[in-house]
C-alpha cells in the first residue's frame, strides 16, 4: 500500500514538475536557431518546415503568424545597440544600413506584439514612404513628442519593442553570417 | 533497512520524478500545436469560411487578430480542407506591388511560402492536395512531357490555411493592397474537372 502511494506521488510530482517546466519555458521563450545581429534578434527557422518543437509550441500559444522563409525575415529589438532595454521615457534614433530587400517595414509594438495607440495613428514605416537624405540614408526618430522627418510615436509611455521585417530579401542565414553592421543601429537620445 | 538502502531508495524515487517530469514536459511541448485553444487557426476560423478568400480587418490598436501583425500589410486568408477535393489557388499579378503567400497547416507549420516574384507569365496557380489526389491527377494526365503550368503541393495535413499578404507601401495604397490580397482566388474543385 505504501509503495503504491509512493509511486502515485512520483507520478503526480513528476507531472506537475513537467508541466511547470513547459509553462516556464513557453513564458520565457527558449529559442534554438536564433540569429542575433546587434540589438536585432530573428528566428529564421520559424517560417520553414524545419521549425523546432519549442518554437512551434510558443507560436501555437501566442497565435503569432511568422513570415514564411520565402516571404521574408523578421527581427525584434527589445534593447538598443548598447544592450540597454528600450525605455518608453527616452527617445531613440534608428539609422544605418539595411540588408538588401525589396521592401522593409519597421513597426512599434508592445512587448506582447500589439500596436500602441497614438494620436498620430502612426504605427510604423515602410521603406517606400520613408523620408531619406539625398545620399539615400534614412533616420527614424522614436519619441513621445512629434519630430520633423520620420517620427515614430511612442504613445503614452507603455513599454515597447521594435520589429523589423525584410520582405523578399536575399539574406540567407545558411550561407552568410549576419553582422551588427548590416542592420540598423538603435541609439538612445534624450530621456525625460 | 540501513542508511545506505534508504539513500538508494530515495534516489530511486527522485530519478522516477525526474524521468516522469521530462516525459511530461516533452509530450506537452509536442502536443501544444494540436491542443492550444486560441491558436491562429482557431482565431481565423471565426472570421473565414473554408474554400473562400476572406479579407482580414486591418491591424489597429485593440483590434488585432494575432500578435506581431504588420500594420502595413493587407491580409486575406483561405481556410482549406483537402480531405475530399484539392484546393485551387489562382492569382493574376498585374502590377509590381508586393504580394506574399504562405501555406500553413492546421497547427501552424508553414510548408511552403512564395512571393509574387514566383509568378509564371503573370499568374500564380497552386493546387494543394493529398498524396492520393496527386497520384490520381498524375495518372489521368496522358502527356507527361508537357511542362506543368501550376505548382502542386502535397498538404502535410488535410486542414490548413493560406495566408495572403499585400503590402500597402503608403497608407493611401491600403484599398489597392486589399484588392490585391483578395484578388487571389481560392476554390475547392472536383478532381474530375481537371
Amino acid at each position: 500500500m505504501l509503495t503504491l502511494f509512493k509511486f502515485l506521488a512520483v507520478a503526480l510530482i513528476g507531472t506537475a514538475l513537467g508541466l511547470a517546466v513547459t509553462y516556464g519555458v513557453l513564458q520565457r521563450g527558449v529559442a534554438f536557431n536564433s540569429v542575433q545581429a546587434g540589438p536585432w534578434r530573428g528566428l529564421p527557422k520559424s517560417g520553414s518546415p524545419e521549425v523546432d518543437p519549442y518554437a512551434r509550441a510558443k507560436l501555437a500559444r501566442s497565435a503569432e503568424l511568422p513570415l514564411g522563409t520565402a516571404e521574408g525575415l523578421s527581427f525584434i529589438a527589445r534593447a538598443d545597440s548598447s544592450g540597454a532595454t528600450l525605455q518608453p521615457r527616452c527617445d531613440y534614433d534608428v539609422s544605418g544600413s539595411m540588408p538588401a530587400a525589396r521592401y522593409w517595414t519597421l513597426t512599434l509594438l508592445s512587448p506582447k506584439g500589439f500596436l500602441i495607440d497614438n494620436p498620430a495613428k502612426r504605427f510604423g514605416f515602410t521603406s517606400a514612404e520613408i523620408v531619406r537624405a539625398s545620399d539615400g540614408t534614412f533616420d527614424i526618430t522614436v519619441a513621445r513628442q512629434a519630430r520633423p522627418g520620420n517620427w515614430l510615436p511612442l504613445g503614452k509611455g507603455e513599454p515597447f519593442v521594435l520589429m523589423l521585417r525584410l520582405y523578399d530579401t536575399l539574406l540567407d542565414f545558411g550561407t552568410a553570417k549576419l553582422g551588427a553592421a548590416a542592420m540598423p543601429k538603435i541609439v538612445k537620445g534624450r530621456c525625460e | 533497512m540501513n542508511f545506505g538502502d534508504r539513500i538508494f531508495g530515495f534516489l530511486l524515487y527522485v530519478t522516477g520524478i525526474v524521468f516522469v517530469a521530462g516525459a511530461v514536459h516533452l509530450v506537452s511541448i509536442l502536443l501544444m500545436p494540436q491542443v492550444a485553444p486560441h491558436d491562429a487557426y482557431a482565431r481565423l476560423s471565426r472570421l473565414a469560411k473554408p474554400g473562400q478568400m476572406v479579407l482580414l480587418p486591418p491591424a489597429l490598436p485593440g483590434h488585432e487578430i494575432t500578435p506581431f501583425e504588420d500594420p502595413a500589410m493587407a491580409q486575406a486568408v483561405c481556410l482549406y480542407d483537402v480531405s475530399s477535393a484539392p484546393l485551387h489557388l489562382h492569382a493574376e499579378i498585374p502590377d509590381a506591388g508586393l504580394l506574399t503567400l504562405s501555406f500553413r497547416t492546421r497547427s501552424g507549420k508553414i510548408f511552403y511560402s512564395m512571393t509574387d516574384q514566383a509568378a509564371l507569365h503573370g499568374t500564380i496557380d497552386v493546387r494543394i492536395m493529398t498524396e492520393p489526389q496527386l497520384e490520381a491527377i498524375e495518372d489521368s494526365e496522358d502527356d507527361e512531357n508537357e511542362p506543368l503550368q501550376e505548382l502542386r503541393l502535397v498538404a502535410p495535413d488535410v486542414k490548413g490555411f493560406v495566408l495572403v499578404n499585400a503590402l500597402a507601401a503608403f497608407p493611401s495604397e491600403r484599398a489597392a493592397a486589399e484588392a490585391r490580397a483578395t484578388s487571389v482566388s481560392c476554390s475547392t474543385e472536383a478532381i474530375a474537372q481537371q
